[in-house]
């Protein structure tokens, strides 16, 4: 399973401007299976941009991608649906949807038209929430959990599509520090299992660092740098794509690189 | 918005308490004397008059207070010469501004526009109020009205006409038996929904007694009824009058609003083909055409009377 | 986990299968909607005899009991039906497509547009007709077109999702506009027309024989069947429209269908019947308090559900003050006002 993101640029409809703005302008990687690759970048880099298109949301406006040698512009929404899954970074469903609901939406792919969930069905939603540590909350509603259960329910939804890849946006950006624990083991842990491979757009430096093997810098919509963790989080690449001279040293306890940001360069 | 909550319950409480206007916009009538005045009317002498009920202004020009008319209500159509007169608002919309430009000294107003009343006599100005109040009501104001602008002799002799007329009416259609009757004054186009119809009490229903016809809703104590289809099947009138106020139809138009009764054939009315189309503002002015109307009602329900 | 393992699993976790469950709103609603149905005609303000109703062996010209029924009643429970599924169920679908459950069928305009047409055709009193169809109703539902077909046009780009936030916007817009303009024709008619007027936008169900019906009727199927369609589509839409397309969900294309059939559903509703408000919006929450909020049960629940709704109002409106008639969207919304109220109350 590989998806290959090929010279793609993205620009967001102009407002007020004669040209257009380009969000992404050169952009090239490939996502190779069973890898954990972590997407960094300042704000308005094009991070979320760049997983729309990964997930075939958005459509690329030059280049291509493809996702095992076919076009992604080739498949079926419902087809790419289960291969390819999102967790965004925040999901507020209008209705008082019970976890178990939220979670079989993401059968929602395999299912034709009128057809309605059967046993096995089920069966991969319970899966999932067993996975993701949240079946005891199956039959509470959505609205009414932490933010920490809200994410992992989200992840068990989007592992329900049984995907080959999840793209993650930003998937600790509203937790307290135990959540983010919770979810980095819980990633590192489903990539090991099940073989899913992620990529995870966020702007933790030591989430990435802790979780991602290999890692996609982007700033101002061109790739940077892209290899592995320990090559390119650098304090090199950091000062260049932030604007921050940081201190990156590996850290013996916990066994990963750790960034410490000293003071802003810009 | 009727889906706006706030207006639909407003609009509900106004249909509750106008509900029982009729077409030519009369105000919920009480069958009390028409002349809203104390008990004496005033009599000092009037030049300029200015009337808002058309009804009335009609009254004024039959007495031969014509010429002392300076202006009249939106409404206004008859007789003729109110054509070049200017208007000045209605019922609804009276426009005081106009009306104290032009200097009246009588105003002749609907008994519920008590505000208009109350800012005329604040500059001295004097009103006739009048309330709708079946045939009756017509002849009093016809009086009262001739007090009040000097032409009392002429209003006198214009009410003794028109009774007389009536009696005419009544004579002649009295040895008929009375069929029942439905006079209906307003409806959708080409559809029996939204159908207004005389109920009990009111100068229309005080038409079809005189006319020699059973009211099929004399028991209703309100001027106008809106019968639903099973109400108008309930009722089963023998003789059906439409009244309409406009330029009416040409004859493919009258077969056609004629053949919307045809589901409805249990109706004796429909089975017979007794369904009667007149045509007239004299029909729904209750003014002094009313004799007019009695007779156009009468000729309608009883040819036979006529030949 | 097997199977059956799962399965055991499911019913100690309390939670029944969406089959089941289906199954049984589909059945409970039904049986209330047909009950309601059967027995509404044989209430009114007239008492008839059923058995000489249905006696064929006098000439149906002369049986007035007959008449009575097939003719005044019968037609009228089937509109109220007709319409009360038609509003209930456009209701449930915009709130999905709007993700807000206090939209209505009315928020986008359509019932606006559908408003200034009748009272168009009833303040000028346009003899326009259609081989079968009448005057108002036809202007009505031109008038529900053009607003929906501009709603339409200012909130979609082609290929591309429809923003909610301008999609209210635009209907919002239109309802005022629409609103000023109905109060201006009304302004400038005869008393008469305006207080016709006034009178349609209260609601009126006594059409009186089947012809209007069975012209609403098939557009009204038409959006039910592309209700079901959406059902499914319309849960994960609800969820968020970067979750609907990440899961599958051809996220333009059910926007527009959204749209589209819940503005027909509405426009021939309107039509038929004139704007029936509440229904819209008070049994989509009623429903959602019985049955959760998983839209595939809440259509067909709300539609039914809808159907026995305004059934029942409208036999509360010809039956408390006969010979009287209260228009059936006063009825409603003397029902919808404290509605909310004990909502409100209940949600603080």
């Amino acid at each position: 399973m590989t998806l290959q993101v090929e010279r793609v640029a993205f620009g967001y409809p102009p407002t007020g401007k004669a040209t257009q703005s380009f969000s992404l302008v050169d952009v090239s990687l490939s996502i190779q299976r069973g890898s954990l690759t972590g997407l960094l970048g300042p704000n308005g880099c094009g991070k979320t941009t760049l997983l729309k298109l990964m997930a075939g949301v958005l459509r690329p406006h030059k280049g291509s991608i493809g996702l095992n040698g076919r076009l992604l512009a080739g498949i079926s929404r419902r087809a790419l649906a289960k291969q390819v899954a999102v967790v965004p970074q925040e999901t507020h469903p209008a209705f008082d949807y019970s976890v178990l609901e939220m979670v079989l939406m993401g059968r929602h792919p395999h299912l034709g038209a009128f057809q309605l969930e059967g046993p096995e069905d089920i069966a991969i939603a319970q899966d999932s929430l067993a996975a993701t540590g949240t079946s005891h909350l199956a039959s509470r509603p959505y609205m009414t959990l932490s933010g920490g259960e809200k994410q992992r329910v989200v992840i068990a939804g989007a592992l329900a599509q049984v995907p080959d890849v999840l793209l993650l946006d930003e998937p600790t950006a509203s937790l307290d520090l135990a959540y983010q624990m919770e979810v980095a083991s819980l990633l590192r842990r489903l990539n090991r299992d099940r073989g899913v491979s992620m990529v995870l757009a966020t702007h933790d430096l030591n989430l990435a660092a802790s979780v991602c093997d290999s890692l996609v810098l982007v700033r101002a919509g061109r790739v940077l740098a892209h290899g592995p963790t320990s090559e390119v989080l650098t304090v090199d690449m950091i000062r260049q794509l932030y604007g921050v001279e940081a201190d990156v040293r590996f850290h013996e306890t916990s066994g990963h690189l750790t960034v410490v940001p000293i003071r802003h360069v810009p | 918005m009727a889906a706006d909550p706030k207006k639909l319950i407003l609009v509900a409480i106004l249909a509750a308490t106008v509900g029982g206007l009729t077409v030519s916009g009369a105000p919920v009538p009480t069958p009390t004397s028409a002349a809203r005045q104390a008990p004496a009317i005033d009599t000092a002498p009037v030049t300029r008059i200015i009337s808002l009920v058309p009804a009335l202004t009609e009254m004024l020009f039959e007495i031969g207070a014509g010429p002392q008319v300076v202006a009249v209500s939106s409404y206004d159509e008859f007789p003729p010469a109110v054509d070049a007169l200017p208007r000045v608002g209605a019922l609804l919309d009276p426009d005081v501004e106009r009306i104290l430009a032009m200097r009246p000294d009588l105003v002749i107003t609907y008994g519920s526009q008590s505000a208009l009343e109350i800012q005329l006599a604040r500059v001295g100005i004097r009103t006739f109020g009048y309330r709708h109040s079946g045939v009756a009501g017509v002849l009093q104001a016809l009086r009262d009205l001739g007090v009040a602008t000097g032409h009392a002799a002429e209003g006198e002799q214009k009410a003794r006409e028109i009774q007389a007329q009536l009696d005419a009416v009544r004579t002649k259609v009295q040895p008929f038996a009375r069929p029942r009757t439905l006079l209906v004054f307003s409806r959708l186009p080409q559809s029996l929904q939204q159908m207004y119809v005389s109920g009990g009490i009111g100068f229309l229903a005080d038409l079809i007694d005189i006319a020699g016809g059973a009211n099929v809703f004399a028991a209703v104590s309100r001027e106008s009824v809106q019968p639903s289809h099973e109400l108008l099947l309930a009722r089963a009138p023998e003789a059906i009058v439409e009244i309409h106020a406009t330029g009416m139809m040409a004859t493919e138009g009258v077969l056609r609003e004629r053949s919307v009764w045809t589901p409805l054939a249990s109706i004796p009315a429909v089975r017979s083909g007794r369904i009667h189309f007149l045509d007239g503002s004299y029909l729904v002015v209750p003014g002094p055409r009313v004799g007019q109307a009695a007779e156009a009602l009468a000729r309608a329900l009883h040819p036979e009377a006529f030949e | 986990m097997t199977v059956g393992e799962s399965a055991m699993h499911r019913v100690s976790m309390g939670v029944r299968p969406i089959r089941t469950r289906l199954a049984v709103t589909l059945v409970a609603y039904g049986a209330l909607a047909l009950v309601t149905c059967l027995l509404a005609p044989l209430v009114g303000s007239t008492t008839i005899s059923l058995s000489r109703a249905f006696d064929r062996s006098i000439p149906f010209a002369n049986n007035v009991d007959a008449q009575i029924f097939f003719v005044a009643r019968l037609p009228r429970v089937m509109a109220g039906a007709l319409v009360g599924a038609a509003f209930a169920s456009a209701g449930v679908v915009l709130q999905a497509l709007l993700r807000n459950p206090l939209a209505t069928p009315f928020t986008l305009g359509v019932s606006a547009g559908a408003a200034l047409g009748a009272i168009l055709s009833i303040t000028f009193g346009a003899a326009l007709t259609l081989g079968p169809l009448l005057p108002v109703p036809l202007a009505s539902f031109a008038g529900a077109f053009c607003s929906a077909a501009i709603v339409y046009a200012i909130a979609t780009r082609p290929g591309r999702p429809i923003s909610t936030s301008v999609l209210l916007l635009a209907g919002v817009t239109l309802n005022s506009f629409f609103s000023a303009l109905i109060l201006f024709v009304q302004y400038m008619g005869e008393f008469a027309e305006t207080y016709r007027g006034l009178r349609w936008l209260m609601g009126d169900l006594d059409v009186g024989g089947f012809g209007p019906i069975l012209s609403a009727l098939p557009l009204i199927v038409i959006a039910f069947v592309i209700f079901a369609l959406l059902s499914s589509s319309l849960n994960v839409l609800s969820v968020g429209t970067d979750t609907a397309a990440s899961r599958g969900v051809n996220v333009a294309r059910t926007q527009r269908l959204a749209f589209v059939s819940a503005a027909l559903a509405t426009g021939a509703a309107v039509s038929l019947a004139g704007p029936i408000g509440f229904v819209g919006i008070v049994v989509p929450h009623l429903v959602r308090l019985m049955t959760g909020v998983d839209h595939r049960i809440v259509l067909p629940a709300a539609a039914l559900f809808g159907a026995a709704f305004l059934v029942a109002c409208d036999l509360v409106a010809r039956t408390v003050l006969t010979p009287v008639e209260i228009p059936v969207g006063v009825v409603t919304a003397m029902l919808g006002g404290p509605f909310f109220l004990w909502l409100l109350i209940r949600k603080s």
